[in-house]
């Protein structure tokens, strides 16, 4: 019992290995790829002059690196607890805890025009959180991507192609009737919602974050009954990139310049309108257009990047005819 | 004497609505297997939804408002057995042994008759 554990440990068995039911295909191209970069590391460290090289470099910074990170974390927890030591005590009366929401609610509707209180909390008192927010959703889109995007420049190999594909046909259900007909009949009243709720932020509980989360599902929705192909004509990685830049770029100048002009105490120029219109709230609306849009696309290449690693075509369509009958040849 | 008989009649629907959801939670916690279990959840959404939602409809009088409760039926009906669906669908693809648990139909009568 002790060896095996202790074999396990060593990873030199699994003990569960004849229950699972998984198996690893070999992919000789990438197999082929891997032993070529070993053999160049190794052929690299076995130069006498290299390795002793790489080592003083690194042994230099290392410690730097340590003492710098030491450093840091000390002075971080020596500011947090500076700052919990300045907070009132368990049970005492918090003078500034009201404050700041008796103004929301007093003279909300008056300084944002908005109606709904909480859309003009997120998008005018603090708005720079909100930006924070989708740059935030920005970046998970940004990380997925970098973990599972598969294209040219990744190493893509011609068995992967063959796999996305033969994924992408096999788990299609775009020739289904009854998800089709669904589709058909349900895509339209969902994205005419989704764009209700968008708009309809400053007057009505919504905004961009769900208003952008009903118009992506809407998207899945259409990519999973009309196929991959479909959404491919509209949505690649191209428009996704350039939805979400002018959105973030967008957002950043309206609330920066709205921040310049508030910090030097001059007017705003732009007019709030009637509490209750549509168009009302300043600069919420079209901030609401913006998140909305993020939002939208961070849903949508979530699903498409998990999917099949890419948001668009980036597989070779053309090529698959061909290894299709070359893979089925193989493996019967 | 018209609110006292429209509250009863919502009273007793709502009451039935809730005793749809009650059986399909005692359903979905009791029964072992995925479709069994799929059965149990489709009470409450096709006839849970429609009472709960009817009671409420009643209670609310005419007004715009029932147009609003009337399309939240339409869409939880077109929607619920759409996943449903694909969720046996999956189930049948994807299990080895799908033939212990159900019995599966041939569509050609005369391939297997009297066997199975």
């Amino acid at each position: 019992m002790k060896e095996t554990f202790r074999s396990w440990i060593n990873g030199e068995t699994d003990p569960i290995e004849e229950l699972l039911d998984s198996w690893e295909e070999s992919d000789p191209d990438r197999e082929e790829r891997k032993s070529l970069s070993k053999e160049r590391i190794r052929t690299f460290m076995e130069q006498p002059g290299e390795l002793s090289a790489v080592r003083q470099i690194r042994n230099r910074y290392t410690r730097i690196y340590y003492i710098v990170a030491v450093l840091s974390c000390i002075f971080l927890s020596v500011v947090l607890l500076y700052t919990v030591s300045l907070m009132p005590g368990l049970g005492k009366v918090n003078p500034r805890a009201t404050e700041v929401s008796d103004r929301y609610i007093e003279k909300g509707v008056e300084e944002t025009g908005a109606v709904n209180a909480v859309a003009g909390m997120i998008l005018d008192y603090r708005a720079f959180d909100t930006l924070g927010e989708s740059h935030v959703l920005f970046t998970a889109l940004i990380c997925v991507m970098i973990l599972l995007r598969i294209d040219r420049k990744n190493q893509r190999t011609g068995y992967e192609d063959y796999y996305t594909i033969r994924n992408d046909i096999y788990y299609d259900l775009s020739g289904d009737p009854i998800l089709r007909t669904m589709g058909r009949a349900l895509l339209p009243c969902i994205l005419i919602y989704g764009i209700y709720i968008l708009l309809n932020g400053q007057n009505s509980p919504g905004g961009g974050f769900s208003g952008g989360a009903v118009i992506g599902a809407g998207l899945i929705l259409f990519s999973a009954a009309f196929g991959m192909k479909a959404a491919d004509r509209f949505l690649n990685m191209k428009t996704c990139s350039v939805i979400t830049f002018v959105s973030l770029a967008f957002y950043s100048f309206a609330k920066g310049y709205v921040f310049f002009i508030g910090a030097n105490g001059l007017e705003n120029p732009i007019p709030k309108g009637t509490p209750g219109a549509i168009f009302s709230g300043g600069m919420i609306l079209p901030l609401d257009i913006a998140v909305g849009c993020v939002v939208s696309i961070t849903m949508f290449g979530f699903y498409s990047l998990f999917r099949r690693g890419s948001i668009g075509m980036d597989v070779n369509y053309d090529s698959f005819s061909k290894k299709e009958r070359k893979a089925g040849g193989e493996e019967t | 004497m018209g609110e006292w008989i429209r509250f009863w009649i919502v009273a007793v629907i709502l009451t039935a609505g809730i005793l749809c959801f009650v059986l399909e939670t005692v359903g979905i916690f009791r029964f072992g297997y995925v479709l069994n279990r799929m059965h149990a959840a489709g009470i409450g959404d096709t006839m849970g939804l429609l009472l709960i939602v009817l009671s409420l409809m009643i209670a609310s009088g005419w007004s715009f408002d029932t147009g609003k409760l009337l399309l939240l039926i339409i869409f939880m009906w077109l929607t619920s057995p759409t996943s449903t669906h694909f969720l046996s669908m999956v189930e049948i693809n994807t299990n080895p042994d799908i033939g212990s648990h159900v019995r599966k139909m041939r569509t050609d009568p005369d391939q297997d008759r009297g066997s199975v």
